[in-house]
């Protein structure tokens, strides 16, 4: 397991992402450029609470397995019911 | 790893005499358990078996036990958490449901007899059709297959019993309870009548506006929770519990089917969900998702059609499973091409979330989707051909014994060819647009869907003599198989020649009168075909024959290895494969063939193995489940335990708050004493669930403990954990479909007119740092625990709850500000998803500031120090709850 301090690191990275995700938004750039750069850091972020956070990175890789076929699930979903009506 | 270390037997050498039940062995190895807590070590880490609830892992639950009724006792079928028992109540609560469908079709055969007819009103009419098909696929078809599910997957695996026995049997209340609203749906005003597929808008207030409409969709509400429930406890049961040397090709057929349903189930069912919780919220609340016009009927059509084509397959590889079995059995070879049949079916269940759009043909999506979900349609026929022909080889190869059960089987596969070959006209764009909506659709999917109950009765009359110990009456057998098929045929193949005739429709052209007289005919053949099956089974459970262990002589699976029923716990040690053959393991020896009673030696499926005979048991003393009536008084028979009233507590609550629910409309009540009846009953049936969820969460209850055989590809994950990680995957699924359906309403809106509903990002971002703090607070807490710092750790809850109610608080605030502008749930489709989807996140929240709540009252008495586990598991939906809002709020409050 890791330490509080990563724990503590991970967190004020989490908080600052959060931030300039907001900052992003009123920083002027073209509009789906900005939503690519928020949505990243949403990723990241989540990213980082489930490989820390949840432990995901110190658990076999098949649970994460199970949880990205749940995630692809949802995006195939969207993704493909969104570009039905294109 | 193996228990030979760990359970010792008594000087009988572990065998029973008295009936059959759990090894002696077992009895003695209470002190160890229960020395250490109920936990076992299992790949490093600690195994408690208990079940979801944290409370019951830290060691300092207050509830005592409950004593186990003997089998005569009515007590004992409402407390039973013993997978065989629950598999007993699903076969039989399903063929109940059977029966509630199978009137309901007679009552529109009865009316189809003649063009014109008046036997039933237009509205009647369409309440049949519509619950006739909800409650045969829902109520009746894949619990009639959890039924043997729920019986024969443990014994197949070598496991005791599931993963979390009571969660099994609350699977089953909730079942149960979502069948008698559904029921219930009938007495208010009018049920659901807009057919199975419940398509919006025709979902809405707006064209069925009864409180029944509303109960039935409530009822579905309450079959996926049963499901979720379900389909988490089997998949970690599968994965986890499986008996040494069982690796994955080595399972049993039918195993290996219930294994990929249950995967498909937990994906499908969820995206379910999302689109039942939204049409609820679109009826209670008045949200306006599927009255959008541009894009609420398509969106129906999306997330229903995303779960009900896997869902196709989720009714249907039971069956298979079934087929495969006795085909094996009966034929007295291996099935041909095993490997590839495994493939087959994975590929199968991969691709089935891949053709949910060429059940949109007619809508108006665009050709170039059109043309790509045609092309997977096609492609998933591809291994269903290879696994009919795996079938069919294996008869040629083999010496077929026509018995009831090959029959029901073989029937079911030359149904299943013409279902799936007429399928294929439809997986054609062109040709789908002359035969979508019409009788052929309903011959087709009738061929494949009770094609596929065809195999499930053969697996009741296979398995009918393991459950009760008792053979069947096989004349009886084959006059009923000749009746269904005969009944069968003519009742839905007429339908293809009648094909034009429209579906769900109470009229039709003249001209297809014989046809449909023909039809009608065939459904009381085929009716009464089931009288037969009732009468003999029923009968013969107290005068059959009685059936020894293996009554088959080729069965190969590990259920014909133990008596008939099987005793409590199943096994006389421990089962495993690691010889290469099936063997109880003891710490005396090995229980090899021709030991105990002497049950048929075979071959065990996979090939490689022998099985072993049974064990002593007594025969006079079996009954319906078998189990030990001396030893089910005594609330210390064994280590694990087997019974609980709660899980039937919390259905019944469940119902009652449900059925208060549906009393609400478009966020208010029914004016005058009626609307005061449903609101008394929501607020009572509220108070009782959560006092029946406390009551549940304060018991001491213990499941099977480890060590387990192979766990592989989950070895060093307890189960618990395990448990709550697949859950959260269909949780995913579950945020995912909402998300989705913002983003394709917001795409059908156009993306970038949308009008966002906050004005202000702000209250958003103070929200995700309060959620951010409070992750951040409930890993300190479980760093705290692992230190043993009771402080420490209630700091860390402490911390978590007052942020977690910060942020709802915050919530309300905003929300409160937007009601008053004038923004509200129904006000637009903007302000509807807005509401909705954070409204579902905020009763994440909620829910997990309960169980922190929960958690601090234990924690101050000094739980959780010694064993910080709990903590963990509410850490992962904490973290997971955290996680979504990381995307909800990008997503609501600034692109």
């Amino acid at each position: 397991m890791t330490s509080t301090k990563l724990y503590t690191a991970i967190y004020v990275v989490l908080f600052a992402m959060a931030t300039a995700q907001v900052l992003i938004e009123f920083a002027g750039l073209a509009y789906w450029v900005g939503v690519a750069a928020i949505l990243a850091l949403s990723s990241l972020k989540a990213v980082m609470v489930a490989g820390y956070y949840q432990h995901l990175r110190f658990e076999p890789p098949a649970i994460s397995a199970v949880v990205l076929v749940g995630l692809l699930a949802a995006l195939v979903l969207t993704f493909a019911a969104a570009y039905s009506i294109l | 790893m193996n228990d030979e270390t760990r359970h010792r037997t008594e000087p009988d050498g572990g065998h029973t005499t008295d009936g059959g039940h759990a090894s002696a062995g077992e009895r003695t190895t209470d002190g160890e358990h229960e020395t250490d807590g109920g936990r076992a070590t299992d790949g490093g880490h600690a195994t408690a078996g208990d079940e979801l609830d944290p409370s019951r892992i830290d060691g300092h639950a207050d509830a005592a036990e409950e004593a186990f009724p003997p089998l005569g006792s009515i007590k004992r079928w409402f407390v039973t958490t013993n997978h065989k028992d629950i598999g007993i109540l699903y076969t039989l609560t399903a063929l109940f449901f059977l029966v509630f469908g199978g009137v309901l079709a007679l009552l529109m055969r009865v009316q189809l007899w003649t063009p014109g007819g008046n036997f039933l009103s237009p509205l009647s009419y369409n309440q049949a059709v519509t619950a006739h098909g909800l409650l045969m696929v829902f109520w009746f078809l894949s619990p009639f297959a959890f039924g043997f599910a729920n019986y024969v997957v443990p014994l197949q695996i070598g496991a005791k019993d599931l993963a979390f026995p009571r969660l099994n049997a609350l699977s089953y209340w909730l079942y149960l309870f979502s069948g008698v609203l559904f029921g219930v749906s009938f007495f208010q005003g009018q049920s659901l009548a807009g057919g199975w597929t419940m398509y919006a808008p025709l979902n809405l207030p707006t064209y069925m506006p009864n409180v029944g409409a509303t109960t039935a969709i409530l009822a579905l509400v309450l079959f996926v929770a049963s499901v979720t429930v379900s389909s988490v406890n089997f998949l970690t049961t599968m994965h986890r519990m499986r008996a040494e040397g069982l690796t994955y090709w080595r399972l049993p057929l039918f195993t290996w089917t219930i294994l990929l349903t249950v995967w498909m189930m937990l994906f499908a069912f969820a995206a379910l969900l999302a689109a039942l919780l939204i049409l609820t919220s679109d009826r209670l609340l008045g949200t306006t998702y599927f009255a959008a016009e541009g894009s609420g009927s398509l969106l129906w059509a999306h997330l229903f059609w995303f779960f009900g084509h896997p869902e196709v397959y989720i009714v249907f590889f039971p069956a298979l499973g079934v087929m495969a079995e006795t085909f094996q059995t009966f034929t007295g070879r291996r099935l041909v091409g095993r490997k590839w049949f495994i493939l087959a079916m994975i590929l199968v269940a991969v691709q089935s979330f891949a053709v949910w759009m060429h059940h949109m043909f007619l809508t108006g999506i665009n050709l170039q989707v059109k043309t790509l979900f045609m092309a997977t349609t096609i492609g998933i026929s591809l291994p269903f051909d290879l696994m009919v022909f795996a079938l069919i080889y294996t008869m040629i190869k083999g010496r077929i014994r026509f018995t009831t059960p090959f029959l029901f089987s073989f029937g079911a596969l030359v149904l299943f060819i013409i279902g799936g070959i007429t399928g294929v006209f439809l997986g054609a764009i062109v040709l789908d647009y002359e035969f979508r909506g019409t009788y052929w659709v309903v011959a087709h999917f009738h061929y494949v869907m009770v094609g596929g109950v065809t195999a499930l009765i053969g697996g009741l009359y296979y398995w009918f003599p393991k459950m009760t110990g008792r053979m069947y009456d096989e004349w009886l057998g084959k006059v009923h198989f000749g009746l269904f098929f005969v009944g069968f045929n003519l009742l839905y193949f007429p339908m293809f020649l009648a094909w034009e005739t429209p579906r769900r429709v109470i009229e039709y052209d003249p001209a297809f009168v014989t046809w449909h007289q023909l039809a009608t005919v065939g459904a009381f053949v085929l009716g009464a075909s089931f009288l037969v099956m009732f009468w003999n089974l029923s009968r013969s459970l107290f005068v059959g024959e009685e059936a020894g262990d293996n009554p088959w002589e080729f069965a190969t699976t590990a259920e014909w290895a133990v008596p008939s029923p099987p005793p409590l716990e199943n096994f006389p040690g421990t089962p495993s494969y690691g010889s290469g053959s099936l063997r109880f393991l003891t710490t005396e020896r090995a229980l090899t063939p021709g030991e105990g009673s002497g049950g048929a030696p075979g071959v065990a499926d996979g090939g490689t193995t022998a099985a072993v005979g049974g064990i002593d048991h007594d025969l006079d003393s079996r009954g319906l489940g078998g189990h030990d009536p001396d030893r089910s008084h005594d609330p210390n028979h064994g280590h694990e335990s087997h019974a609980s009233v709660w899980p039937f507590v919390v259905g019944l609550a469940s119902f009652v708050v449900f059925l208060g629910l549906s009393g609400f409309r478009d966020g208010g009540l029914p004016p005058g004493m009626e609307g005061g009846i449903y609101a008394g009953i929501a607020v009572v049936g509220t108070a009782f669930l959560a006092f029946a969820l406390v009551g549940m969460a304060r018991q001491r209850f213990r499941g099977p403990a480890g060590p387990f055989g192979e766990s592989w590809p989950f070895d060093g994950v307890e189960n618990t954990k395990l448990g709550v990680w697949i859950f959260l995957a269909s949780d995913v699924v579950l945020f995912g479909a909402f998300i989705g359906a913002y983003v394709f309403t917001r795409v059908a809106h156009g993306w970038v007119d949308w009008h966002v509903v906050p004005h202000d990002p702000t209250p958003g971002l103070v929200n995700t740092y309060l959620l951010l703090t409070s992750s951040f607070s409930v890993v300190l807490a479980l760093v705290a625990a692992e230190k043993g710092s009771r402080y420490g750790l209630l700091a860390g809850l402490t911390a978590t709850l007052v942020l977690g109610v910060g942020f709802l608080a915050n919530k309300a605030i905003e929300w409160n500000e937007l009601f008053h502008e004038g923004l509200t749930l129904s006000s637009s489709v903007e302000t509807s998803t807005f509401y909705l989807t954070t409204g579902l996140h905020g009763a994440h929240v909620l829910v997990g500031l309960l169980i922190v709540l929960y958690m601090m009252g234990r924690a101050a008495r000094g739980a959780y120090l010694d064993d910080e586990r709990p903590v963990e598991y509410f850490g992962l939906y904490w973290h997971f709850v955290d996680i979504v809002w990381l995307f909800l709020f990008p997503l609501f409050y600034i692109i």
